[in-house]
């Protein structure tokens, strides 16, 4: 039960808001790793949908990043943090 | 929980732990402070302040002095135009940033958080707009707790209006640097913002308006990295503010003159103004705390009861835990010394990495469809040559081969004139008479200069095949 409830110390809005943050972070970084290598003007042929500007680029980009960073967090917090305990335990 | 127990149940007790751990916010209402410390973060604010608004308008020859041109690919600083394989210098830069903030965190503490970081920048802004309006400690106190009347309505709007504009004009400054300003205005002014920067413009306004307005010191205790790893840079010599237990305790009210060591008292009259100015709510008499940004507000306040009681200033003041415990001070330290030698590493690499910088660069595939080709005693290689030129204006370049005897470049008549941050293919024909080739596969050399004096070479190999001697 301590240690249960000593996992538990963040409450739910937190803990996700801490993900979205953190993720946020990691997408500028990424995003600004990605664009400096790869051009966005030269990816367009290759890509299924049509071409928007290069600043419309980065933007998905980085929203892009933010989404698939912020699932992972979002999972690895639903699998850090156990199910309450039972009310009759 | 306690609502699903049977009636006559008696319901297991919450663990206390968790409201232990994480307490709700009190929202917290910072005083005024006047003082030294106080006049150095003004300064401080100005100054960084300035820059932020003013670079994007500043223009030097025609050209904005710093616009990170993101649509075309190209960076402009100070009179250098950074393009996407100028990475390493945009990473050493970062490193280094990174390094003197680890230097001075080491040295001085956090320093950055009370004086540089944007959060206390604008959240600084912020507090002095609600000063404006609402006026003092007391006065937002008593505004809050009392009812909605016409009063708190006019005030309240009035604070909410001056926060959305300076958010909003945060928001245009930060795609400022990204768009040219004055273009940026016209298409503002004209509601034609392009929808990326219009959402740029939001979302900045919107994270300004946030951090600095509603969430304030929570961003520096709860989300800020920093704060979290900087425990790890600090040691018994870095500078921190701290509260002199010695003196102060036991701390206790006495009438202003009296004699405090005759009533068994320290230096602290616990008039809890250290506790009042605090941006992040604490009492630094509890010691060092994470919450503490160094902002110094409490040194100041108390100096100024210190100097109003007739004791000595100090009793909260920047000071080392060496020092606290009568050691001596010690700033060259191997800690710090490594981190200063890390930065002088780093940039030495980048200073010489800028100097030695190519204005240009060259690039060369074979021609993939024919090994060789026989031409009247001569061997004949095809290359497509990749030219880029970072320089600013468009440029001619000249051509050489070299590595085999009496080797000629044709080629087929072009020019090679490049402009301005583009990448164009040229096609090159080498050949080289067959008595010159010692072997089938040979290395030859490109080199390519710019047709102006004084321009730098540059080259690149590449294979030339030929048939067995």
């Amino acid at each position: 039960m301590q240690l249960i409830a000593a996992t538990r110390w963040m409450p739910v809005p937190a803990r996700y808001g801490a993900v979205l943050w953190l993720s946020f972070l990691l997408a500028a970084g990424a995003t600004g790793f990605f664009f400096s290598i790869v051009d966005p003007d030269q990816l367009a042929p290759c890509l299924p949908f049509p071409m928007v500007s290069r600043l419309g680029a980065y933007t998905i980009g980085f929203l892009a990043f933010w989404l698939f960073a912020s699932l992972s967090g979002v999972l690895a917090v639903a699998f850090t943090y156990p199910p309450p305990p039972a009310a009759n335990e | 929980m306690n609502d699903l127990m049977p009636s006559g149940q008696v319901a297991t007790p919450v663990p206390t732990i968790e409201q232990a751990l994480y307490e709700k916010r009190q929202k917290i209402y910072p005083r005024q402070v006047h003082g030294r410390f106080a006049t150095l973060r003004v300064i401080a604010v100005v100054g960084l302040l300035g820059i932020y608004y003013g670079l994007p308008w500043l223009r030097w020859q025609g050209q904005p002095v710093v616009l990170l041109d993101l649509p075309a690919r190209k960076f402009h600083i100070f009179g250098l135009t950074l393009w996407p394989q100028d990475f390493l210098l945009l990473t050493l830069l970062l490193i280094g940033a990174a390094l003197s903030l680890f230097l001075f965190t080491t040295l001085a503490g956090r320093l950055w958080c009370g004086y540089a970081c944007p959060q206390t920048v604008w959240t600084e802004v912020f507090l002095w707009l609600e000063r404006v309006i609402e006026g003092t400690r007391q006065q937002r106190m008593k505004l809050d707790q009392g009812p909605w009347n016409a009063r708190k309505w006019r005030k309240k709007l009035a604070k909410q209006g001056l926060w959305i504009a300076f958010s909003l004009y945060t928001g245009f400054t930060f795609v400022a640097y990204f768009t040219p300003a004055p273009q940026l205005w016209t298409e503002l002014a004209a509601f034609a913002l392009g929808p990326w920067e219009t959402f740029w413009f939001l979302f900045y306004s919107f994270a300004t308006y946030g951090n600095a307005g509603f969430l304030r010191e929570q961003v520096c205790k709860y989300m800020c990295p920093y704060a979290r790893f900087q425990s790890a840079m600090f040691d018994a010599d870095t500078l921190v503010i701290s509260y002199d237990r010695a003196r102060g305790e036991p701390r206790g009210s006495r009438r202003a003159g009296s004699d405090s060591r005759a009533h068994g008292l320290g230096d602290c009259i616990n008039c809890t103004l250290c506790v009042h100015v605090c941006p992040t709510g604490i009492d630094i008499r509890d010691g060092l705390q994470y919450e503490c940004i160094g902002c110094s507000s409490c040194v100041d306040v108390c100096d100024d009861v210190m100097d109003k009681m007739g004791y000595a200033r100090g009793l909260v003041r920047y000071t080392t835990q060496h020092e606290l415990d009568g050691q001596p001070r010690r700033i060259a330290r191997p800690r710090a010394l490594i981190y200063l030698a890390l930065l002088i590493g780093v940039g030495g690499t980048f200073v010489s990495l800028l100097l030695t910088r190519e204005p240009y660069a060259i690039d060369v595939i074979r021609d993939r469809n024919q090994l060789y080709r026989e031409h009247g005693g001569l061997i004949e290689n095809v290359y497509t040559l990749k030219v880029l030129n970072f320089d600013e204006p468009s440029q001619r370049f000249g051509l050489s081969a070299h590595g085999l005897e009496n080797m000629s470049v044709d080629l087929r008549g072009h020019d090679i004139e490049v402009a301005s941050g583009t990448v164009a293919p040229f096609v090159a024909v080498v050949r080289a008479p067959e008595s010159a080739l010692a072997r089938t596969s040979s290395t030859i050399t490109f080199t390519l200069a710019a047709l102006r004096p004084g321009a730098p070479a540059v080259s690149t190999t590449a294979t030339f095949l030929g048939p067995a001697p």
